[in-house]
């Protein structure tokens, strides 16, 4: 029996570390660390909706939209207002632009430097490359002997930089399986996702301002009014992102799947999925019934039995408990406004362990994510999933609908391609809605608040998963404020009854060679997406006089 | 139980003897290099890998750590959106980034130990990017099982040079809004607390601007001349950090020509009038993000409509005005003032002050119509009570010394209203002669 | 009915001017300070602007003159008389107010029925003229201190820093104003609620009969119905 810790977990967003019980050569049990503690909810608190959708969005870099969006649409509700279909438009653009950045940038960048060795490209035959390049019709932008040239005089000169200290030969060099030919692609690859996710995040520039944090998405609709030149330079970057997610990433995927079959035998988590939906809908608004709306976006919302049976979301089924993390008391609260005071004690599996807390829907833990999206997707019938879902199923030898051959660590990293492709194309089709709404004379924007004493719950969905932001606000003042985020239904400590987060029940199970790099475990978590920095967070206590006031009328000196 | 997050148990009894972490990884590399594990295809890298995991300890790269404190991740977000060079150029080319939590390859101990070495063979320059964290001990950041604050120490101690990258790492940013629940402030001033002395060069903005980081890194990586490198009082780059966005906004001419955009998503936005009345803090926030633009120069915040917000502003000495209390509310044209838990705008407050005072002196007005003194005011006092009381060190000379009275004497009074004039007449008359 | 003489020695000509001067950078200033705080005029920036640096530059030097003259030229210590003595000496303590501050409090507030004794300047206006030069320096300061071609200056920099950046001293120039504007309020309804004759005094040179003071005496010693035909 050994201890195999990872601390800090790398290539996620956050602070994050992962300690397993290993016996014989498989976890056994696992406990999963949030590091880090901000209190976002307290800063918020006492300020302005308009305000507050500023700021929570720096409560995450890479999902910084999603948090404004949520933020957004909690404020639109309580002011009782139905932001215009062009600011729908637009507001779905920008959330698009940011899952493709976030998408591209995670699969690439993030997550393939466990299943890709870029120091072994350094011994692929070029023409080789060339031919299994066109073999699993992936793309060839990439000049593969300029490439090689380039990895050879980083090696001649010996610092290893981003790859110091890498896990390449672990598994007594077993780890890694790809011929150095597939290397040498998927490290093309790499680099060329490095620009593409840069100008997925130019897009979202283009109608934000900047990425990270946008600026234009604000409540009550947008502050971006497209213009000509700008619509013809959307037009121009939405094509060239799709064009390059279509010919790489569901083909890339395929082409590693074959060496890593045995990705798909472990990391099946707890099995239940939450989805909230994101991307309003085409027959926009919906008549203001909350369900509908939820239910007819892009990618809708379910929730997700054992039997991937699915369900609408009930707000007074989620709970948060908190006696395995480093808040006070254990009780368990209900939704929204859970009353919480943070207190660092020690780091102690068998007590407490994590800043994150342990919500719960119907009492029991949910994985949320990009593969809950697209199983809700699937359950709910969306033409475009159900198609890729089942063509990627019979690619992996599966026949389709048998969606459990999914549901493990490959799985769930594999079927995020899919959305990303159908995000890619979906933009297209919102650039050419937007371009023909203007030309039929539609020009609203944005709508102010018809009150502004209310309460409104924003249910979207953040690239990582479900997104919950709930405000109460009195006379334009944030009164209550309640943030739950997809990384913290995942990366759950264990609940009151000792059952484990979803990603520890992910983690138990997987086959560890080598406790000081346990490989499969660090593949299992990055299919997860985790952003530490957003889970962790709390709400202001009841009374408000928990932390110490200044008397300063110039604030915190 | 915290001594088992370091790779086994083993550990825990060395520390107890006073072996250190550090030297407990060189061990722990130095044995698995002896058992064969790190042999790699290529013999170069291999051969380097046999004595550290960072490799070459010095190249052509100069070697970084990025270390995240309490961030959002936001900064290396930003970065990793560069296209001038783009960010495969800056880690393979320029750089030699041996850790990130963000982008490195490796996980857990190894990339601590890829950390640890690169302190060791120093010469390298550290960017921090998130606030120092120091409630609960540090404890609110933990990484690696130790506290985040100790991470920094360590890493800052032996560098170059520090860059704080975003208003996070240069004065706590919106962690040390109101409340401050976790104690935030920035990295300056938490190295000066430490007594540590190494340089701090702050870069601002939520997010940082890649370039920004591109054009510190060009002086002092690509150049070696740290020299080149001009710091401001906030020991920013001067040359960024010494105008505002006004100065440089596109909207400008809109502004000084009175064209506003008064509502969001109007018709005056179209036109790309001024964002002013909105609550835009171009006039007062230092940053050169109209010149620079973000996202491979694609736009900025004004450009796609929105006004600034102010995330630049960031006084490293500071934490209290961090940039999310010195502009919110941001659509407001000033900031809310707080006492205590009390917020308000300061406008109200001048506005009903001037009130009461009008109102005051309206009913004043009223008593004095119903006193009879507005008709010249009330009849004077025959005798100051001060000189009733005192007639020994009376100041006015009295008709009476007792009930007081005036001293009518037409000689006085014919003195008293010819005086002057008089004399002024004659030096007319003098200056006419000559 | 009863009040002083008012004659053209207690405000010479210059001291009209300067007051003149006073009076429309004040207003002007008050206005453009309130478009560049809020354009709720559209169209006037550029103008507003430029003359409010201006006309505070104006405002200053006019204040910087004013304090200084106070040292050269004469004016009549109290109301009443045509006997003149060195200006500044006005605003410092005079032996006509010695132990009368209390007195001038309760006239005010009803507690008093007749009118205290006194010299040009009461207990507390003399306080408030005072604090006046102190005030528009300080405006002047902070103004310069958020005036982008100076704001960067050393001494103009350590203030805003001192205070916690631009927008708190946006904040302490916009309070400021709000004090000239309450100063404004007490001081013209004081000139007027007992008669008009002090302002078109200080505004036109017009005189106006009434009780004659000795300042050596301290005392009324007569009345003087025909002022103007005097001279």
């Amino acid at each position: 029996m050994t201890r195999s810790i990872i601390d800090p977990i790398t290539r996620i967003e956050g602070h994050l570390r992962v300690e397993m019980e290993v016996e014989q050569g498989v976890v056994t049990d696992a406990w999963v660390s949030g590091g880090c503690f901000r209190g976002m909810e307290l800063v918020v608190q006492n300020r302005t909706p308009q305000d507050a959708a500023q700021i929570v969005q720096r409560i995450c870099g890479v999902c910084p939209v999603s948090h404004a969006h949520a933020s957004s649409i909690a404020a639109e509700k309580a002011y009782g207002i139905t932001i215009s279909n062009n600011a729908r438009l637009v507001r779905n653009l920008i959330e698009g632009a940011q899952f493709l950045h976030s998408h591209i940038l995670w699969f690439y960048n993030l997550c393939a430097l466990d299943y890709v060795n870029p120091l072994d490209a350094l011994n692929a035959n070029v023409p080789d490359t060339y031919d299994l390049a066109q073999a699993a019709g992936t793309s060839m932008d990439t000049d593969f002997y300029g490439l090689k040239e380039k990895l050879e005089a980083f090696a001649a000169n010996g610092q290893l930089s981003i790859f110091s200290g890498n896990w390449f030969d672990c598994d007594n060099g077993e780890g890694y399986k790809l011929s150095p030919e597939l290397n040498l692609i998927c490290t093309a690859h790499y680099l060329e996702a490095l620009k593409m996710q840069a100008r997925a995040s130019e897009v979202a520039a283009l109608l934000g301002g900047k990425m990270p944090h946008v600026m234009t998405l604000i409540p009550g609709g947008t502050a971006f009014v497209p213009t000509e030149s700008k619509l013809d330079d959307l037009w121009a970057m939405v094509n060239e992102i799709y064009d390059w997610v279509s010919t790489t990433m569901i083909q890339d995927t395929l082409a590693l799947a074959p060496a890593y079959t045995d990705v798909l035998t472990f990391g099946k988590g707890c099995g239940r999925y939450i989805a909230w939906g994101v991307f309003e809908g085409p027959g926009w608004p919906y008549g203001g019934n909350y369900t509908e709306q939820m239910i007819h976006r892009y990618l809708p919302m379910g929730v997700l039995d054992e039997e991937l049976n699915v369900s609408d979301v009930q707000e007074p089924l989620i709970t948060e408990y908190m006696g395995h993390s480093w808040y006070k008391g254990d009780g368990t609260y209900e939704s929204p406004y859970f009353v919480t005071e943070p207190e660092f004690t020690e780091y102690n599996v068998e007590d407490r362990y994590s800043w994150v807390k342990c919500p719960a829907y119907d009492g029991k833990p949910m994985e949320a994510g990009g593969f809950a999206r697209i199983l809700a997707a699937y359950q709910r019938n969306v033409p475009f999933v159900v198609e890729q879902v089942d063509a990627m199923l019979v690619a992996l030898g599966a026949r389709p609908g048998q969606l459990s051959v999914l549901q493990n660590t490959l799985g769930r990293t594999a079927s995020r391609q899919i959305e990303t492709l159908y995000i890619a194309g979906l933009m297209k089709e919102w650039t050419q809605e937007l371009m023909e709404a203007i030309a039929g004379g539609d020009s609203e924007y944005f709508k102010e608040p018809l009150t502004t004493t209310g309460e409104g719950t924003g249910f979207w969905e953040a690239p990582r998963g479900a997104l919950y932001h709930s405000e109460k606000v009195t006379n334009n003042n944030v009164d209550g404020y309640q943030i739950i985020i997809p990384s913290t239904w995942n990366l759950a400590p264990m609940n009151a009854d000792g059952v484990h987060g979803p990603m520890e029940q992910a983690l138990i199970g997987c086959p560890v060679q080598d406790v000081e790099m346990p490989i499969n475990a660090l593949r299992t978590v990055h299919s997860f997406d985790p952003c530490t920095a957003c889970a962790v967070h709390i709400t202001e206590p009841a009374t408000g006089k928990t932390f110490k006031t200044v008397t300063s009328p110039w604030g915190v000196k | 139980m915290e001594d088992l997050a370091k790779t086994t148990d083993v550990f825990s009894v060395l520390e107890s003897r006073g072996v250190s972490r550090r030297s407990f990884m060189k061990l722990c590399a130095g044995v698995a290099a002896a058992a064969g594990l790190s042999q790699m295809a290529i013999p170069r890298v291999a051969e380097a890998i046999e004595k550290s995991v960072i490799g070459a300890t010095s190249g052509d790269l100069y070697p970084v750590i990025w270390i995240e404190g309490a961030s959002c991740t936001g900064c290396t977000e930003s970065f990793a959106q560069i296209e001038t060079p783009d960010v495969a150029t800056v880690v393979l080319d320029v750089i030699s980034l041996n850790y990130s939590e963000t982008l490195s390859a490796a996980a857990g101990w190894s990339v601590e130990e890829a950390k640890a070495q690169t302190i060791e063979a120093g010469n390298y320059i550290l960017i921090y990017e998130g606030a120092v964290l120091k409630a609960w001990g540090g404890n609110a950041l933990r990484v690696a099982g130790e506290v985040g604050t100790e991470a920094l120490i360590e890493a800052a101690e032996s560098a170059n040079a520090v860059v704080a990258v975003g208003s996070c790492a240069v004065n706590g940013g919106w962690c040390a809004a109101h409340p401050n629940p976790s104690n935030a402030m920035g990295v300056e001033q938490f190295l000066a607390e430490e007594g540590i002395k190494t340089p701090v060069v702050n870069i601002p903005g939520c997010p940082v601007n890649p370039e920004w980081i591109m054009s510190v890194l060009v002086d002092v990586v690509m150049l070696q001349d740290p020299g080149l490198l001009k710091l401001n009082d906030f020991a920013m780059p001067a040359g960024l950090f010494n105008q505002t966005v006004h100065d440089n906004c596109e909207r400008r001419g809109h502004f000084e020509n009175g064209e506003f955009v008064y509502e969001f998503g109007s018709e005056e936005e179209a036109k790309g009038y001024c964002l002013y009345p909105l609550g835009c803090r171009g006039p007062q926030t230092h940053s050169p993000c109209g010149v620079t633009l973000w996202n491979n120069r694609r736009s900025w915040c004004v450009q796609a409509g929105s006004p600034c917000i102010g995330c630049c502003e960031a006084n490293p000495n500071n934490p209290g005005d961090n940039w999310v209390q010195v502009n919110a509310p941001f659509y407001k044209r000033f900031r809310d003032l707080r006492v205590g838990d009390l917020h308000f705008q300061p406008e109200p407050v001048a506005w009903v002050l001037t009130g009461i005072v009008a109102a005051a002196l309206v009913v004043h007005g009223f008593g004095m119509k119903k006193t009879g003194r507005m008709d010249g005011g009330a009849d004077f006092e025959p005798i100051r009570k001060w000189d009733e009381a005192h007639p020994e060190q009376s100041i006015g000379v009295y008709a009476d010394p007792k009930t007081g009275g005036p001293v009518l004497d037409p000689a006085i009074c014919e003195e008293n209203t010819q005086h002057a004039a008089a004399a002024a007449d004659e030096v007319v008359n003098d200056y006419e002669k000559e | 009915m009863a009040h002083l003489a008012h004659y053209r020695e207690a405000h010479p000509m210059i001291f009209v001017v300067t007051h003149w001067i006073n009076l429309i950078s004040m207003v002007w200033l008050i206005f453009s300070g309130f478009i560049i705080h809020y354009p709720f005029i559209p169209g006037i920036m550029g103008i507003c602007r430029g003359s409010h640096v201006l006309f505070g530059c104006i405002l200053f030097l006019n204040m910087i003159f004013r304090v200084i003259a106070a040292f050269f030229v004469k004016t009549s210590p109290t109301g009443g008389t045509r006997k003149q003595d060195t200006d500044y000496k006005s605003w410092l303590p005079q032996k006509d107010n010695r132990h009368q501050a209390l007195e001038w409090i309760k006239y005010y507030l009803f507690l008093k029925k007749d009118h205290p004794l006194g010299a040009k300047l009461g207990v507390p206006q003399k306080l408030s003229y005072l604090l006046i030069p102190i005030l528009i320096l300080i405006m002047w300061w902070t103004g310069m201190c958020i005036w982008a071609p100076v704001m960067d200056m050393g001494p103009f920099a350590a203030t805003v820093n001192f205070v916690g950046g631009a927008m708190s001293m946006r904040i302490i120039h916009y309070y400021l104003m709000f004090v000239f504007i309450i100063f404004m309020f007490i001081h013209i309804y004081l000139a007027n609620v007992e008669s008009f004759a002090p302002t078109k005094l200080m505004f036109i040179h017009k005189e106006h009969g009434g009780l004659v003071y000795d300042p050596e005496l301290h005392n009324i010693v007569g009345e003087d119905m025909n002022p103007s035909k005097d001279k």
